[in-house]
């Protein structure tokens, strides 16, 4: 047992303890020295440890639903529940306190000095496979201008492929395959390479979760990216193009130059889910609420506050997950050190509290601020909705001309021009008979978004 | 690199239903006991191990065979599913729990809402004062002073027998025989009248008492019966506080069989026991009894049960078992090693650690495996062998916690370290005195194997698994 447990104690060695170097009597008048107490989590008074009463118990809610095939398909039920309930839920299976009403998952958002997320690589348990230069200003410059000048092009690209057919399943054919090919023309991918990169891509991003066999198939997607982008980087860094691989390619970083793992870990670690989810359940909602479509297609300013109005209605990413830095008492209750505290902003986004009529799909709602779906501010005096997954604001503020949006102005103005190609092209767009689409989670966990969505349509 | 298939294909393959076999833990095929089922291997073909195991019947019923994976390939298994990971060798846990301070207590574990604050949940100091208040009581001379007691209970319990076989349910005589049911007839209820007999609660309070305890389990893990947990918590409160608040001004006292004092009681020893200069609040005496109450309940349930499921299947050991008392104390050790009651203790790493390569950061949850130590063959030979005569098992009248040497260990049920079961002496003579007495009074006992919940083949008996038998239905000569 030699290699373990290996303690290693980060932090102040705080020894200061009343028990610090005292001497007492021992047994037989021999002089004991007392073992010096490290303040650790472990060493607090009596008085402060929680109980709980008849009226803190969970009983509306088993923990099991959370983890259950149903909460998968349809996890509103579940968070209004927990919700209107439950603030705070200590969930017992899971080991987490899930957060679910607006004001509380935005305050656990903006305390960062309390709360700490964790990256994807952290969840894979693989911290060492790369960088993740997501904040690099080069970076945030590349992705920015590759997101403006291929967006429309790349939609009118990915809508040629169905647009004959009068049919296409808009969830498969346009809203999962166009984010991907976005991000393809924006490394500059060969064509070749797109299938194989797709593979990988999905792969990777399912991955990171509890699933052992996804993680497996995540981890060797990654070697296989990396191995498959290496060559490109290799080339890019002698001549380079206004691609985000030639913009890593060409980083001047402290540790050496950037390796194709790191560009494995910035692409692993930006989000994925909004543009690709978000897609696709703003077109379900839009094609199952066919007077709110005709409002938009009829006036086009109103695309973009569909986008958010979608973001708060069925947001593509339930959770996210923050982790105690420190023991704090918040919600009524004391939170431990390292403890998970699972903020889900789409039950933030229907809480009743802040949006009337919360689960109603209302393109001009009128309490819903149309900036930044970010939910940490209220710009206008307005609740904005809750989007999840997009990283952290970057250092560089919206605002001055000359530097970069934040990715949540360019996700959102991709999503627009891209729905407005979508509407141009293809007249008289509705549902496939038959059909009621809806969003789930492919497991457990996951992007909750809609998979199939048939529509007809006269190609223009 | 894999061969690309086209984007479409891809995303056919993720969407399609068969793409995930398993949608919950109660898809996951019941095997043989002893095999683990599939769930996938890694590249270089290492078990991979689906979380949703372990909220699913197969594990309940079959849990070795997957700790078996843990514990040779994922000393330290990561679980993100339910955020917390497991330690599951024996020579790792034992480091764990005698390093206080390293794996605290603090309340996270799923006891602390239906129990209360209790010593559980507390390290250092704190704890070892406390405990030492309530431990003493069941340790020593304390204790030798109850076995009369234990005794006279078990008798009575044995004699009650005839009353019940009138109603025919538990107990049912027929042509010479009486088949009974020991968990109802006995088991469930017999460690409870010890453990209020210790505390001094009047013997018409046990009906009442064996309710709350069975409302206090249910009602850990926060399911939808923790509602009636804390209810039955909150009662037992109410009604120890009357109690604690009579024997302040009036302590009462324990008698041994011909009506001699004995001592005092807990409830009144505890009334009259300082800390720091201060007498123990009520609240602290109360949440302690919610503890004996239900600690003293549960696991020695469980031991009865299962060291007479167990020894009755292996009838060439009940045979010696039954021909000489004192093998009675291999019994409870071996049982308490093969078919642990109590699965194993949380614990939370107050620093960041490396162990056996896993990262783990401070304040995780750290569930310490006691069934799976008990089975780690790196240790115990043949883990999975009902074996009373086990060269390898520490098994002698005493418990020795952690004894290690000459080739023998002890099992790790009641823990070791610290926070060892402060009950096990006391559940230990329960259950061996129990079993004695219910030898002397049964003859030729064997298992009712057609009244018995069976196997996935509907042949076989039902394996122990997790916890304890439920149900164990016996036939004896009457003579």
């Amino acid at each position: 047992m030699s290699d373990a447990p290996t303690v290693a104690r980060d932090g102040p060695s705080d020894t200061t303890s009343l028990w610090a170097g005292t001497l007492t009597l021992g047994r037989n008048g021999v002089a004991v020295a007392r073992r010096a107490v490290t303040k650790g989590a472990g060493y607090r008074s009596y008085e402060v440890h929680q109980r709980m009463r008849v009226r803190q118990s969970t009983e509306k809610l088993n923990p099991l639903r959370l983890v259950s095939p149903d909460f998968a398909r349809d996890p509103y039920p579940a968070f209004e529940i927990l919700r209107e309930n439950y603030p705070c839920y200590r969930d017992w299976i899971g080991n987490a306190y899930w957060i679910t009403r607006y004001d509380d998952v935005t305050s656990v958002f903006t305390d960062e000095a309390n709360f700490e997320s964790r990256s994807k690589l952290w969840f894979y348990g693989a911290e060492g496979f790369g960088r993740d230069l997501r904040s690099e200003a080069p970076v945030i410059v590349a992705q920015a201008r590759g997101m403006d000048r291929h967006a429309a092009d790349v939609a009118q690209t990915v809508i040629d492929s169905f647009a004959g057919a009068g049919r296409a399943d808009l969830a498969l054919d346009f809203a999962a395959r166009y984010p991907l090919e976005l991000l393809a023309r924006i490394l500059d991918l060969p064509a070749g390479d797109f299938d194989a990169f797709a593979a990988h891509w999905f792969a990777m991003q399912r991955g990171w979760d509890w699933d052992p066999r996804a993680e497996r198939d995540g981890l060797q997607a990654m070697g296989a990216m990396a191995d498959q982008l290496r060559p490109l980087l290799e080339a890019r860094r002698v001549t380079p193009g206004e691609d985000l691989i030639s913009a890593i390619a060409s980083l001047d970083l402290e540790g050496g130059p950037a390796t194709a793992e790191d560009l494995v870990t910035t692409l692993l670690e930006a989000d994925h889910e909004t543009l690709h989810g978000g897609l696709a359940n703003l077109w379900q909602l839009l094609l199952t609420h066919p007077d709110q479509l005709h409002r938009v297609a009829a006036d086009r300013r109103l695309v973009k506050f569909a986008w958010l109005e979608t973001l708060r209605h069925s947001a593509p990413l339930l959770s996210a997950r923050r982790f105690a830095r420190q023991e704090v008492e918040r919600f009524g209750l004391l939170i431990p050190e390292g403890a998970l505290v699972i903020c889900v902003g789409a039950a933030g986004n229907r809480d009743p509290r802040i949006f009337s009529e919360p689960d109603r799909f209302h393109v001009e709602r009128k309490d819903l601020c149309p900036r930044e779906p970010r939910g940490q501010y209220r710009a206008d005096g307005l609740p904005a909705g809750i989007a999840l997954g997009l990283g952290k604001p970057t250092k560089y503020p919206a605002v001055p001309e000359d530097r970069p949006r934040s990715i949540y102005a360019l996700t959102r103005d991709v999503a627009v021009t891209a729905s407005n190609v979508l509407l141009d092209r293809l007249g008289d767009i509705r549902l496939a008979p038959g059909v009621a689409p809806s969003p789930r989670s492919l497991r457990l966990g996951e992007m909750h978004a809609c998979w199939s969505l048939p529509a007809l349509f006269t190609a223009r | 690199m894999t061969t690309a298939c086209p984007f479409a294909q891809t995303l056919e393959r993720m969407t399609s239903e068969t793409a995930e076999p398993v949608r919950s833990a109660a898809d996951f095929p019941l095997m043989p006991v002893g095999q683990a089922c599939d769930m996938g291997h890694a590249p270089d073909g290492t078990p991979l191990l689906d979380p949703r195991i372990f909220d699913s019947r197969e594990f309940f019923r079959n849990p070795y065979p997957y700790y078996r994976i843990m514990r040779d390939h994922y000393p330290v298994f990561r679980d993100k599913l339910h955020n917390c990971y497991y330690v599951t060798r024996y020579e790792d846990i034992t480091r764990c729990y005698f390093d206080d301070e390293g794996f605290n207590t603090i309340p996270k574990g799923s006891s602390s809402g239906v129990l209360g604050n209790t010593q559980l949940e507390l390290s250092g100091v704190e704890h070892k004062r406390r405990r030492n208040l309530y431990g003493q009581h069941l340790v020593g001379q304390s204790l030798e002073a109850r076995i009369p007691i234990i005794e006279r209970l078990a008798d009575s319990w044995i004699t009650s027998w005839d009353q019940m076989a009138k109603e025919g349910k538990v107990v049912r005589d027929e042509g010479g025989k009486r088949t009974v049911e020991i968990g109802k007839a006995f088991a469930n209820e017999f460690p409870i009248s010890v453990v209020c007999g210790v505390l001094g609660f009047p013997d018409e309070a046990r009906g009442q008492f064996y309710y709350w305890y069975n409302s206090m389990m249910s009602g850990l893990g926060g399911s939808e019966t923790q509602k009636m947990g804390l209810e039955a918590r909150q009662d037992l409160e109410d009604y120890v506080q009357g109690m604690v608040d009579e024997r302040r001004v009036r302590p009462t006292y324990l008698y041994d069989r011909d009506g001699k004092i004995v001592g005092k009681d807990i409830i009144s020893k505890l009334c009259e026991t300082k800390i720091d200069g201060d007498y123990l609040s009520t609240e602290e005496i109360t949440s302690n009894i919610a503890l004996v109450v239900g600690g003293g309940g549960e696991t020695t349930r469980g031991a009865i049960m299962n060291m007479w499921y167990l020894l009755l299947q292996h009838s060439d050991q009940a045979t010696t078992v039954l021909g000489d008392e004192s093998h009675w104390d291999k019994v409870f050790h071996e049982t308490l090693r093969h078919s642990t009651p109590i699965g194993g203790q949380p614990r939370h790493n107050s620093f960041d650690l490396l162990m056996h390569g896993q990262h783990v950061p401070a304040g995780s949850l750290m569930n310490m495996v006691d069934v799976s130590a008990n089975h780690d063959d790196r240790i115990f030979k043949d883990p999975e062998r009902f074996d009373v005569f086990r060269p390898d098992l520490y098994s002698g009248k005493l418990l020795r916690s952690g004894y290690s040497s000459d080739g023998r260990h002890s099992h790790m049920a009641f823990g070791v370290g610290p926070h060892l079961c402060p009950g096990a002496w006391i559940a230990h003579q329960e259950a061996t005195i129990g079993s004695k007495v219910l030898s002397r009074r049964m003859k030729n006992p064997r298992i009712r194997v057609d009244l018995m919940p069976k196997d996935i083949d509907g042949v076989s008996l039902a394996p122990v698994g997790l916890g304890a038998a439920r149900e164990l239905w016996l036939e004896y000569d009457l003579v």
